[in-house]
């Protein structure tokens, strides 16, 4: 009896996975609390210059160069305008392969949530504004509000950056 | 010493051909004791030259290889197919270690591990007597411990007449290791009756070594046989570590010139058995400590990783110590400013060792080179000399490794493409008959070149133009300078080679050099002289890692200029750059082309009422770069801006300044080079 | 100061780097590449100093140095061994043929002309 409940928890805890979540404008998201290092006040962040309009920039995390991505310029949304609430999440993204360190800037930190995978919802193909690639899913948090679950590596990997990039620097001989 | 070491591996490459040779000949006639001998002689002039220029895996492979030739030659082994087999095999093997360098030693050592091990099973199949072989095997063997000998020296009265003197002898016994001499007195006679040709001193030695009694034997072995010497051991731990047993030993000594050893040796016992008690103690504190080798080891092999991560630490250290001092000077703390003065210093200090440790000699990479000439004078049939020049000079282990690729490749082009195809052509050009390519490298300020020169025939402007209009690179009516026509050849897929060879006409190009060179901060010129030779020149940075540079500041973010790079700063009014006509600014008379960074880099902000050029050299010419403000000198740890700004590589990096925020590292040459590409010609 | 020193060894870059390090000290130096070559030295020059390696072809070390002690005024001139045996046996040797003394390969250059110093006066 008592094995079987343990077994049961067990089987409980595999299909539990704990996220974190944020918000960029009016929506939420959320990303696998795994890839999360951790979480930054906001603080100077040095421009590069030529650089695609979401690279915000760098910061200087304990010594080393962290490149800072504006998710709601990576978006679409507009740029984020900074606030009290504004935090640098600090992740651990495979790009390619390779594992890669950089700060996503977003309008504030939500909570953790502990999420059964079971409960995700296949995203919409239509009706978003988001690629479906970069969506794990989406989560019902109460009555009328879903969470967004992020395919963090998918977002940053190599081709999308690129692909961004060329689309901005045409962007910027238009406006020479 | 690079070259004779380059001029052994050829004697060595003759020598294991020579073995080759004289093992096909023992195996026609197993008995020829004079053959023996002669493969016994090879060998130990290999072993004595690799010992000698540091090709230590062959000195320990013949080494003991000479043992089987060794015990043959004694006729304690008998030549067999066996060991003919294992000799032959033994020749290919040495072919590969006379190849040995830092960077494959692991590999042939382990190779050499596995062949000994072999050498091993013959010789002790064939005769179980051998058993020191192993010694040389394992390190942990090989390092003795030290012990305590005691040594009592009387020279014979006629000991100067032969030419020898004594104090030499006790000085190449201090050698050995540690020692206390004690002089005896007790045979000078009285002063009338002293003869100032006769020795009447003699001495009384505590030695402590880990060299075994017969180094010390060694010592005196041409010593004549009327001194009377005395070696002995008193214990088998060094006993003039401890201070108080050291002056113990020498009171003693002192006191009793003709001391009998048995009063020693019931002191020594004393003395180790409060030794040993001590050490219990010692060990009891501290069981996980190794037992210290006593043996002073003047140079150690250590991994590069190890190094990285010193440098690293380094780096670290430097960027703290810059915020620690901002700190100090901010704080105004009569207390704080030394300290953080002396840490600045001592930080500089650990940065300079630190890196000098990752300095190599360029001679590392001039084998290679060697290697490179000789084999393609000889498919090329053109006799060719290789000449070096400041092959002592240093430079960081990477851009060594990094610089090995583009410098083939450009004696490659020399050798194929410089240097004449027939010898007719050279002396009908009063040349001599050998061409000659010479590997030049020196310091320039913060700055290593590296030249290669050839004496071959140039190359034709005319062509490099008429090519560069032909393939639509340049159109007829464009005027190029001389430069500017040679920098055509670094365009990719530019060849001035009339057919395609296998050598230099295929893969990469020159275009591939510049790209390889400028990936290390550097640069690279071509300069000729038809029917005289080319060189080409590459003008690299010291180290990767750390740069010396202007820190400057536009809006509010901080740049770093190489100071390197920077030439000279001027102050302007905002209106007047606004105005220039070009981005041409007069600077000491002369018309440079500036760029405004501010503008370049999409700054919104309004601009200072007064401005500053930072101006460099680039290529011959000087440019400068319009910023807001110099904030000083600045000693930055170059950090990478990694794979998300693979697009900004006009920043060779960024670096943490000492408030904790972060400011780029302008790749000065990078830049420019993108700029001069959409906007100006440069010195037009 | 510069002495007039014979090295007779029969690897070339052993004699170059030899003749290198004692040519830096300020010394005058011959070169023959074995025993035989090396008496055709002896031939009306005087040297101050003879080093030599053991293991030669055609005349070894030690025969060479027997030979070199019958010529009259060489039986006092000082002789090294430059080589890498180091048994004690052949030192004895050595010393009854009438070596001055024994450098043992690899040498590093101070050792080397310390150890001429100490013999060549």
């Amino acid at each position: 009896m008592k094995a079987k409940d343990q077994k049961e928890a067990e089987n409980l805890v595999k299909d539990i996975q704990t996220y974190l979540s944020f918000r960029l404008g009016e929506e939420t998201f959320a990303t696998d609390v795994q890839k999360v290092l951790n979480i930054l006040e906001l603080k100077p962040i040095t421009k590069v210059p030529h650089a695609p309009e979401f690279m915000r920039g760098v910061i200087n995390l304990r010594g080393n160069v962290l490149p800072v991505i504006d998710m709601r310029v990576k978006f679409g949304m507009g740029k984020i305008e900074t606030s009290v609430d504004t935090c640098i999440i600090v992740l651990n993204v495979a790009i390619n392969g390779e594992e890669v360190m950089l700060g996503i800037l977003v309008d504030a930190v939500s909570e953790v949530l502990e999420i059964d995978e079971n409960l995700i919802e296949p995203s919409p193909s239509i009706g978003t504004r988001y690629k479906a690639e970069f969506l794990k899913g989406m989560w019902r948090n109460g009555e009328d509000s879903f969470i967004m679950l992020l395919n963090i590596d998918l977002i940053f990997s190599t081709d999308e950056v690129i692909m961004l990039q060329t689309k901005t620097e045409e962007a910027g001989e238009i406006v020479d | 010493m690079e070259a004779f070491r380059e001029k052994f591996k050829e004697e060595a490459n003759e020598l294991i051909s020579d073995l080759e040779q004289l093992v096909l000949q023992l195996e026609g006639n197993k008995t020829d004791q004079s053959i023996v001998e002669q493969v016994f002689r090879v060998m130990h002039s290999l072993k004595g030259g690799s010992a000698m220029f540091g090709f230590t895996l062959i000195d320990q492979f013949t080494h003991l290889l000479e043992n089987i030739y060794d015990k043959i030659r004694a006729g304690e082994l008998q030549v067999t197919e066996d060991i003919l087999d294992i000799t032959l095999n033994a020749v290919d093997h040495l072919r590969r270690l006379i190849e040995e360098t830092d960077a494959n030693f692991a590999e042939l050592a382990a190779a050499n591990k596995k062949f000994i091990v072999r050498i091993e099973q013959v010789l002790n199949q064939n005769s179980p007597k051998i058993e020191n072989v192993r010694l040389i095997l394992d390190d942990e063997d090989v390092i003795r411990k030290t012990k305590t000998y005691f040594i009592s020296f009387d020279p014979s009265p006629d000991f100067f007449q032969d030419g020898s003197n004594p104090l030499f002898l006790l000085d190449d016994l201090c050698q050995l290791g540690e020692a206390v001499v004690v002089p005896k007195y007790s045979r000078i006679p009285k002063l009338n009756d002293i003869d100032p040709t006769e020795c009447y001193m003699g001495w009384n030695v505590i030695l402590t070594t880990a060299e075994g009694i017969n180094a010390i034997m060694d010592v005196f072995i041409f010593t004549n046989n009327r001194s009377k010497i005395e070696v002995q051991k008193l214990s088998d731990i060094n006993l003039l570590a401890d201070k108080s047993y050291r002056k113990i030993l020498a009171e003693t000594l002192a006191n009793k010139e003709s001391i009998v050893i048995e009063a020693l040796h019931s002191l020594t016992q004393d003395l180790e058995k409060i030794h040993s008690e001590n050490e219990t103690l010692i060990q009891r504190k501290s069981s996980a400590s190794g037992h210290g080798r006593d043996q002073t080891i003047s140079s150690i092999r250590v991994s590069s990783e190890k190094l990285d991560d010193l440098i690293n630490w380094v780096s670290e250290l430097v960027t703290i110590q810059a915020q620690l001092s901002l700190f100090a000077q901010q704080n105004h703390d009569a207390e704080l400013t030394p300290i953080s003065e002396e840490i600045e210093k001592i930080t500089r200090r650990l940065r300079d060792d630190v890196f000098s440790i990752r300095l190599i000699p360029a001679a590392n990479m001039v084998t290679r080179f060697q290697r490179l000439i000789r084999e393609l004078s000889q498919n090329l049939g053109k006799d060719v000399l290789f000449e070096t020049k400041g092959t002592e000079t240093e430079l960081d282990k990477n851009i060594i490794e990094m610089l090995v690729d583009p410098v083939m490749h450009i004696i490659r082009n020399s050798m194929d493409h410089g240097i004449e195809d027939t010898i007719d052509e050279r002396v009908a050009n009063g040349k001599p008959a050998t061409g000659k390519i010479l590997f030049n490298a020196y310091y320039s300020g913060t700055n290593v070149y590296i030249q290669i020169t050839d004496d071959g025939k140039g190359i034709d402007l005319a062509k490099i133009r008429r090519k560069a209009i032909e393939k639509g690179i340049i159109s007829p009516e464009v005027e190029l300078s001389r430069k500017e026509t040679l920098d055509l050849l670094f365009l990719p897929g530019f060849t001035t080679a009339q057919s395609i060879t296998n050598l230099s006409g295929r893969g990469v190009g020159m275009d591939v050099v510049k790209r390889k060179i400028s990936d290390l901060r550097g640069q690279v010129e071509i300069e000729t002289e038809l029917g005289k030779g080319s060189t080409v020149t590459i003008k690299l940075p010291l180290t990767l890692s750390i740069i010396d540079g202007l820190l400057v500041r536009i809006d509010d973010t901080h740049m770093v200029i190489p100071l390197n790079s920077v030439y000279k700063v001027y102050e302007y009014q905002h209106e007047k750059l606004e105005h220039a006509i070009n981005n041409l600014i007069l600077a000491d008379d002369e018309r440079v082309p500036a760029i405004n960074l501010r503008k370049h880099f999409n700054f919104e902000t309004p601009p200072p009422a007064i401005e500053r050029v930072v101006t460099m050299e680039y290529n011959d010419h000087y440019i400068g770069l319009t910023i807001d403000e110099i904030v000083g000198e600045y000693q930055a740890v170059l950090k990478p801006l990694g794979t998300m700004f693979k697009g900004q590589d006009f920043f060779s990096g960024a670096t943490i300044l000492g408030d904790g925020s972060v400011a780029l590292v302008l790749d000065p040459n990078k830049l420019v080079e993108q700029f001069a590409k959409n906007e100006i010609k440069i010195g037009g | 100061m510069g002495k007039k020193i014979l090295i007779v060894d029969d690897s070339e870059s052993i004699r170059e780097v030899v003749s290198f390090t004692l040519e830096n000290a300020g010394h005058e130096v011959s070169k023959a590449f074995d025993g035989v070559d090396a008496l055709t030295y002896l031939d009306g020059k005087k040297y101050d100093l003879i080093i030599t390696d053991l293991h030669m072809p055609n005349l070894n070390g030690i025969e060479l140095i027997r030979k070199i002690r019958v010529i009259e005024e060489y039986k006092f001139i000082p002789i090294l061994f430059l080589t890498t045996e180091s048994q004690t046996a052949k030192k004895m040797e050595a010393k009854d043929a009438g070596a001055t003394g024994w450098i043992v390969k690899p040498f590093v250059p101070e050792k080397l002309l310390e150890a001429i110093n100490k013999v060549a006066r």
